[in-house]
C-alpha cells in the first residue's frame, strides 16, 4: 500500500515518455492538467530558436500579443473585464482548430480596432483642430476689440509718427499695429501689418517668446491667453494645456519667419480674418462644423465600444487557452524527435506515486484522440539526482515553505518541514505567551481557514496574501500561545485565579512587606499569587530563563538524533561513528547535563536542607574553569561526575576532528595500492552503459546517455579542512546555540513587560473614575488599550516573535542535520502559466 | 575624499555596473549572428537583459524598429541614471549629453539645407541631445543667426563662438562647424574632468583624450582631396590627447594616407592599426573598427576602479556600441547579407 509522508521526500522515478506524432499535443495538455511530471531538457545545446516547435510558439505568441493589445484598448475605454471564470481554468486545453480559429478572430478584431482607432484619430484631429479654431476666433476677438476702446489715441499717434522711423523702436510697431486694426483707418494690408494666431502647448509658450523676441529683435507686438479647459492630444488621447498668441509684425518676411518658427515649437496656426464679421460668419460655420463631427465621433466610438464589450467578454477565457497553448508547445521545444519512428522522446521525473496516474492519462489521452497509437512510458535508471518532491495539502503546504526558504532538502533526506509543524509555533509560542493575545491571533486565523474558499481568490494585496498563505501556521500559533499563557497565566498581563491561590497571607498585619506561605501546589501553570508579589519578576526570570535552556537543549538535540537518522537511511556508518556519536557526547556531557542539573535542582526542596541553592550557572563556569572543586554542591559526588563528563567532552574534539578524514585516507590508500585507482569512475561508466544497451534495440540509446559524475580523486587537504571547520562549528555552536535559546526568555519578557505597561497606562487608570466623565473615559481608554494591543502587541510582537522562531529553526536546528543540497521538483502544469490572470 | 564621493555616486554606480553586467557576451553575440530571421533574433534576445522589449511590436519586424526599441531602452536607462546624480555626476552626465546635441545641431542644419521635413528631422534627432528650443534652428540662415537666435541660450553657446567668423552655411562649413564644436567639448569637458580629480581624471582623460586623437586623425582623412585647407584643418584638432603637441603638428603637415602614418608612428597603439590597415590582410576592418575596439577597450578598463564618474559614461559607449552591433546584425539579416555579419566590434 504506498503511502505518502513528510518524513522523507518521496521516491521520483526517472521516467521516459515515447509520443506519437499525432496524439503529442494532446498528451501533453493532458499532462499539464494533472501536473504531475517534470520534463527535462532534452536539446540545452541547441539554441532557443532551432527547437522543433518555435514556429507553433511564435504563432501562439502573436495571438498573445494582439490579446494584450485588446486588453490594452479595453482598458482605456474602461469597459470592465468579464471577471475571470475558475471553472474555465480547469477546462480542457484547446484543440488545435480552435486555437486556429482563435488566431483568425483574433487577427479580425485587431484588423478593425485599427482601423476604427485611425479614423477616430483622424476625426479626433480635425475635431480639435476646430475646437482650437473656436477659441482663437473668440479670442482675438477681444484682442480686436480692446484695440476699439483705444482708437483714438492711437489714431493720433499714428497720424503724427508717419515717415521712415515708423519702425524704429518697439513702441512704435505696437502702436501702429494697433492702429491698423480699425477699419476706418486702412486695413493691415495697406500698413504692411501682418498678424499670425494659433494655438501653442503651454509648456512651449516660454521658449517660442524667447526666440521671437531673439530673432525679431523685439520688433512684434504679442498677446497671448490662456485656454481653461485642457485639449486631448489626438495620438496620445492626454489633455494639454494650451494657449492662444496673436502676433503683428511688419513685413511678409518677417511674419513667414514667425510662421515657421511658431509651426516648428509645435504650433497650429488658424487663418482668422481681420474683419469682425467675416470673423461672426466663420464661428458659425465652425459651431455647426463641429456638431457633425461629435456626432461622427460618437458613432465611431459607439461602434468601438460595442466591439470592446464584446471582446472584454471573451478575453480571459481566450487568453487562458493561449497561454495552454504557449506552455505546451514550450514544454514540446524540450523533447527529442525521432524522424525514423516518428515520435517525440520526453524525459523526465514523476514521483513513483503518480507513475499509475501518469499511464492512465496516456491512455485516456489516446483514446480520446481516437489514435490507435498510445504514448508510452518506461522508467529508466540514471545517476542524476532525483528532484525532492514533498506533497503537502493546504495545511502542510507553508510549513513546508517555511523550510524550503532555507534549502531545498537533499532527496529522500529527513524533512524538518514536518518537524516545523509542531515546533515552529511551539518556540513562537514560548515568546507570544498569552492566552488573551494569542485567543486574537487564534480569531484572525480562524476567521481565513474558515473563509478560504472565498478568500482564495480575494486580491487585497501582498500583506494579507502572506497572512493568508501562512493561515493554519497562525491558527496554531494562535493556540499554542493560548496554552502557554495559560501556563504562564497569563491574560493581558494580568493572572487568572482559576483554582484559588495556594499561597496564604497573614491577615490584619500592618508590616510593610508581608511573606506569604505555600499550602500546596498550583493545578496548572503559575500561581496567580506571584502576580502581585514583589519578587515575582525574579521568579518568572528565573523560571522563564532555565525553561528556555531546556528547551533549547531538546530542540538541539533531537535535530542531532535527525541527523542519525539520516546517516541510518544512508547508510553512512562512518558518519555515525565519527560525526554522530562524538558530536552527541560532547553536547550530552555539557548541555545535556546542564539541564538535568536544572531538572533535578527544581525538584529538590531546598528550604528543607541546610545548603544553599548552587547557581547552575557558576557550577558550569567552574566545571571548566576549576575540575574537580565544587563550593556549593548539588548532590554527592558531584566532583568526579564532572571530570569523568569534561574528560568525554574533551575527548569528543579530537575523535570528531581526526576520524573520518584519517579512515577516508586510509580507504583511499588501500585502493590506491590494490591499485585500483579510478575503478570507481569504471563501475559508473558500466552501469551507465547497461542501462543505455537495455534500450537500444528502441534506438534511443543515445538520448540517456548522461554526463557522468566519476569519483573525484581523494583529497586529503579538503577533507581535513571541511572536517576541521565542521567540528569548530559544531563545538563552538553547541555553547552559542545554547545562548541563543535565551531569545526565547527575552521575547516572552519584553512581551509580557509591554503589555503590562500598557494596561497600567491606559486601562487601569479608567477604572478608577466613576460618573459620566468615567464612562466616556472607559470608553476612550478601552478604545487605545484594545487598538494598542491588536496593533502593538499582537501583530508588531507577533511578526516578530515569528521571525525569531524562523531563525531558531533555521540556524539553531537546521544546523545540526540539514544538508539542503536538493532542488525542487518542478511539474509541468497549467496551474503555473495562468496564475497571474 | 573618496569616502564622501562614495555616498553620492554609489546608487548610481551600482546600477551602472548592473547595467554592465548585463551587457551581450560573446556567446550570445555568437547566437544572434546564427539567426535565420529578424524574428529569431527577437527569439534570442528575449532571453538577454533586453527581455520581451519586442513584445508588443506586431509583426513583421524590421531592423529599424529592433534598433529604435534598443536604442528607447539605452536612453531610458540613460535618463535614470541622470535623474538619480547629484554633483558632480550630474554635471558630468551633462556633457556626455553635449556631442548628441552637437550632432542634432548639426543635423537640423544640413537638413535644412536641403530643404528636408522638419518632422522627419526631429524624429531622426537623438533623445539625448533634445532641447527646447531646438526645432526652431530650422529658420536660421546664417551662422551668426543661428547663434544669436536658438544657441546662445543653450550650453553649447560657449563652444560656438569660435565658428562666428564663417560666413555662409555650406557643406563644408557645417562639418568644419561640428569639429570646432567637438573640439571645444572635449577641450571643456577635458578642463571639468581635470576640476573632478581622482581616478575619474585619470580614466576620463585617456577616453577623451583617445577620442581628440581619433577625432584628429578622422578629420585628416577625410580632408584629403578637398577644398579645406591645411592652416584651417590644424585649427580643428583638439588641443589633448597623445598626439598633441607633435603628433597634431604633423598630422597638420600630412598630404596623405601614407603622411598620417609618419604622424601618429609615436603612438603604439595607433601605429599598430595603421600596420593592420595597410598590411596584406587588410580590407577584413576599416579604420572605424579599429578605432571602436579600442575604445571599447578604454572603456571596459573605467569598470576595473571604483568611486568614479567615468563608469557612467564608459557604460553609455559600450552600450552604444551593443545597439550598433545589433542594429548591424539585424541588418545584415535582413538583407541576406550573412557574410558580412561577423564584422562588428564586440563589446565583451
Amino acid at each position: 500500500m504506498p503511502y505518502t509522508t513528510l518524513f522523507r521526500s518521496e521516491e521520483v522515478a526517472a521516467i521516459q515518455l515515447y509520443f506519437p506524432a499525432e496524439v503529442a499535443r494532446s498528451t501533453v495538455s493532458a499532462l499539464g492538467e494533472i501536473g504531475c511530471v517534470q520534463f527535462r531538457d532534452l536539446n540545452a545545446d541547441t539554441s532557443a530558436f532551432q527547437r522543433a516547435f518555435v514556429k507553433d510558439v511564435r504563432r501562439v505568441e502573436e495571438i498573445e500579443r494582439q490579446l494584450r493589445f485588446f486588453g490594452k484598448q479595453i482598458e482605456q475605454a474602461q469597459i470592465p473585464f468579464k471577471g475571470i471564470d475558475y471553472d474555465s481554468l480547469s477546462a480542457q486545453a484547446p484543440s488545435i482548430a480552435e486555437i486556429d480559429e482563435l488566431a483568425d478572430r483574433a487577427r479580425h478584431y485587431e484588423a478593425r480596432l485599427n482601423s476604427l482607432n485611425e479614423s477616430h484619430e483622424t476625426l479626433q484631429k480635425r475635431f480639435v483642430e476646430l475646437i482650437e479654431l473656436r477659441y482663437v476666433l473668440r479670442e482675438t476677438d477681444t484682442f480686436f476689440h480692446q484695440a476699439h476702446a483705444q482708437s483714438g489715441e492711437i489714431r493720433q499717434s499714428v497720424d503724427s509718427d508717419d515717415g521712415s522711423n515708423l519702425l524704429d523702436s518697439n513702441a512704435d510697431v505696437e502702436h501702429s499695429a494697433a492702429a491698423s486694426r480699425f477699419p476706418d483707418s486702412g486695413s493691415l494690408a495697406v500698413m504692411n501689418i501682418g498678424f499670425v494666431a494659433g494655438v501653442v502647448p503651454r509648456a512651449r509658450m516660454a521658449a517660442m517668446e524667447r526666440i521671437l523676441w531673439r530673432i525679431l529683435r523685439g520688433n512684434l507686438y504679442m498677446n497671448q491667453v490662456a485656454i481653461d479647459e485642457a485639449i486631448n492630444d489626438p495620438i496620445t488621447n492626454e489633455p494639454v494645456d494650451k494657449n492662444i498668441f496673436i502676433i503683428f509684425a511688419h513685413g511678409r518676411e518677417i511674419l513667414s519667419k514667425v510662421r515657421k518658427i511658431s509651426e516648428s515649437l509645435g504650433a497650429t496656426l488658424y487663418a482668422v480674418d481681420e474683419d469682425s464679421r467675416q470673423r461672426q460668419t466663420q464661428l458659425a460655420e465652425v459651431n455647426s462644423r463641429i456638431g457633425d463631427i461629435m456626432s461622427v465621433l460618437h458613432n465611431t466610438r459607439q461602434t468601438a465600444h460595442s466591439e470592446l464589450s464584446y471582446l472584454a467578454q471573451n478575453l480571459q477565457a481566450w487568453m487562458v487557452s493561449v497561454r495552454k497553448e504557449r506552455a505546451i508547445f514550450q514544454t514540446m521545444n524540450l523533447f527529442s524527435y525521432d524522424e525514423h519512428q516518428h515520435c517525440l522522446i520526453a524525459e523526465g521525473w514523476c514521483p513513483r506515486l503518480d507513475l499509475d496516474k501518469v499511464h492512465r492519462t496516456l491512455r485516456d489521452a489516446a483514446i480520446h484522440s481516437n489514435s490507435s497509437q498510445s504514448s508510452i512510458m518506461n522508467e529508466i535508471g540514471t545517476l542524476k539526482d532525483p528532484p525532492t518532491f514533498n506533497r503537502t495539502n493546504k495545511f502542510t503546504q507553508a510549513f513546508q515553505s517555511i523550510m524550503d526558504a532555507y534549502g531545498i532538502a537533499t532527496y529522500r533526506e529527513v524533512n524538518p518541514g514536518l518537524v516545523a509543524i509542531v515546533t515552529f509555533p511551539f518556540l513562537f509560542a514560548i515568546m507570544f505567551g498569552d492566552l488573551g493575545h494569542g485567543f486574537f491571533l487564534f480569531l484572525a486565523a480562524l476567521y481565513l481557514v474558515l473563509n478560504e474558499k472565498q478568500l482564495k481568490r480575494a486580491k487585497y494585496g501582498e500583506i494579507f496574501d502572506m497572512a493568508f498563505y501562512g493561515r493554519y501556521i497562525m491558527l496554531l500559533m494562535g493556540i499554542y500561545s493560548m496554552y502557554t499563557g495559560l501556563i504562564y497565566n497569563d491574560i493581558f498581563s494580568k493572572s487568572m485565579n482559576l483554582f484559588g491561590s495556594r499561597w496564604t497571607f497573614p491577615e490584619g498585619s500592618d508590616a510593610e512587606t508581608l511573606s506569604g506561605v505555600q499550602i500546596g501546589t498550583y493545578p496548572i501553570g503559575l500561581d496567580p499569587a506571584w502576580e502581585e508579589a514583589d519578587n515575582g519578576l525574579l521568579f518568572t526570570n528565573s523560571l522563564k530563563m532555565k525553561l528556555s535552556v531546556v528547551i533549547g537543549v531538546i530542540h538541539m538535540t533531537f535535530s542531532l538524533c535527525l541527523s542519525l537518522v539520516n546517516y541510518r537511511f544512508f547508510r553512512s556508518r562512518l558518519d555515525i561513528v565519527a560525526n554522530f556519536i562524538p558530536g552527541m557526547l560532547f553536547l550530552c556531557s555539557i548541555f545535556v547535563y546542564l539541564i538535568v542539573c536544572i531538572l533535578y535542582k527544581w525538584s529538590v526542596d531546598w528550604s528543607m536542607t541546610d545548603a544553599q541553592p548552587p547557581s547552575l550557572l557558576n557550577m558550569l563556569i567552574y566545571m571548566f574553569l576549576s575540575p574537580g572543586t565544587v563550593d556549593e554542591p548539588l548532590y554527592a559526588g558531584q566532583a568526579q561526575i564532572q571530570i569523568v563528563l569534561l574528560l568525554i567532552a574533551l575527548v569528543c574534539v579530537p575523535w570528531m576532528l581526526l576520524m573520518k578524514p584519517l579512515v577516508l585516507r586510509r580507504e583511499a590508500n588501500k585502493a590506491r595500492a590494490a591499485g585500483y585507482e579510478g575503478i570507481a569512475v569504471a563501475e559508473q561508466h558500466g552501469r551507465i552503459s547497461t542501462s543505455a544497451n537495455d534500450h537500444e534495440e528502441e534506438g534511443v540509446g543515445a538520448i540517456i546517455a548522461e554526463e557522468i559524475h566519476g569519483e573525484e580523486d581523494f583529497d586529503f587537504g579538503e577533507t581535513m579542512i571541511h572536517q576541521i571547520i565542521h567540528t569548530i562549528e559544531f563545538c563552538l555552536n553547541c555553547v552559542s546555540h545554547t545562548a541563543s535559546y535565551l531569545r526565547l526568555w527575552a521575547l516572552s519578557l519584553a512581551h509580557n513587560q509591554l503589555s503590562k505597561v500598557l494596561w497600567d497606562m491606559t486601562l487601569s487608570n479608567a477604572f478608577g473614575m466613576s460618573g459620566a466623565v468615567g464612562v466616556i473615559v472607559l470608553f476612550m481608554a478601552f478604545a487605545m488599550w484594545l487598538i494598542l494591543t491588536i496593533s502593538v502587541l499582537v501583530v508588531m510582537e507577533g511578526t516578530s516573535a515569528m521571525l525569531h522562531s524562523l531563525r531558531l529553526h533555521w540556524v539553531e536546528a537546521a544546523s545540526k542535520h540539514f544538508q539542503a543540497t536538493g532542488h525542487a521538483f518542478t511539474p509541468f502544469t497549467f496551474s503555473a502559466v495562468i496564475d497571474d490572470l | 575624499m573618496e569616502a564622501l564621493f562614495c555616498q553620492d555616486i554609489n546608487f548610481v554606480e551600482g546600477l551602472v555596473r548592473g547595467y554592465r553586467s548585463a551587457l551581450l557576451t560573446s556567446i550570445t553575440y555568437q547566437n544572434l549572428t546564427q539567426c535565420e530571421t529578424l524574428e529569431d533574433l527577437k527569439l534570442q534576445l528575449s532571453a538577454t537583459e533586453y527581455g520581451n522589449f519586442l513584445a508588443n511590436v506586431p509583426s513583421p519586424l524590421t531592423s529599424s524598429t529592433i534598433a529604435a526599441k534598443a536604442n528607447e531602452r539605452l536612453v531610458s536607462d540613460f535618463k535614470f541614471i541622470r535623474q538619480n546624480a547629484v554633483e558632480p555626476l550630474s554635471t558630468f552626465l551633462d556633457y556626455v549629453t553635449y556631442p548628441y546635441m552637437i550632432d542634432n545641431v548639426i543635423l537640423l542644419i544640413t537638413g535644412t539645407l536641403h530643404d528636408r521635413d522638419l518632422n522627419d528631422l526631429l524624429e531622426r534627432c537623438h533623445p539625448l541631445g533634445l532641447f527646447e528650443t531646438m526645432p526652431a534652428l530650422c529658420v536660421a540662415t546664417s551662422v551668426s543667426e543661428l547663434y544669436d537666435s536658438v544657441l546662445v541660450e543653450t550650453p553649447l553657446a560657449p563652444y560656438f563662438k569660435d565658428c562666428l567668423d564663417a560666413d555662409d552655411l555650406d557643406e563644408l562649413n557645417i562639418e568644419i562647424i561640428r569639429n570646432t564644436l567637438y573640439r571645444s567639448w572635449l577641450e571643456d569637458f577635458n578642463k571639468f574632468v581635470e576640476k573632478i580629480g581622482g581616478p575619474t581624471r585619470e580614466l576620463m582623460s585617456d577616453i577623451l583624450g583617445f577620442e581628440a586623437d581619433r577625432r584628429a586623425i578622422t578629420v585628416t582623412v577625410n580632408s584629403f582631396d578637398t577644398e579645406l585647407s591645411k592652416e584651417d584643418r590644424q585649427k580643428l584638432y583638439p588641443k589633448l590627447g597623445q598626439l598633441y603637441p607633435e603628433g597634431s603638428f604633423a598630422l597638420g603637415q600630412a598630404d596623405d594616407i601614407e603622411g598620417v602614418k609618419g604622424a601618429v608612428a609615436g603612438i603604439e597603439a595607433y601605429a599598430a592599426m595603421f600596420d593592420q590597415l595597410t598590411s596584406a590582410t587588410a580590407g577584413d576592418n576599416s579604420l572605424d573598427d579599429h578605432f571602436f575596439e579600442h575604445e571599447a577597450k578604454l572603456n571596459k578598463r573605467a569598470f576595473l576602479q571604483q568611486f568614479h564618474c567615468a563608469v557612467v559614461y564608459a557604460w553609455l559607449r559600450l552600450r552604444e556600441q551593443e545597439v550598433r552591433n545589433i542594429t548591424w546584425i539585424a541588418e545584415c539579416i535582413a538583407q541576406n547579407q550573412r557574410d558580412r555579419i561577423g564584422k562588428f566590434a564586440a563589446v565583451l
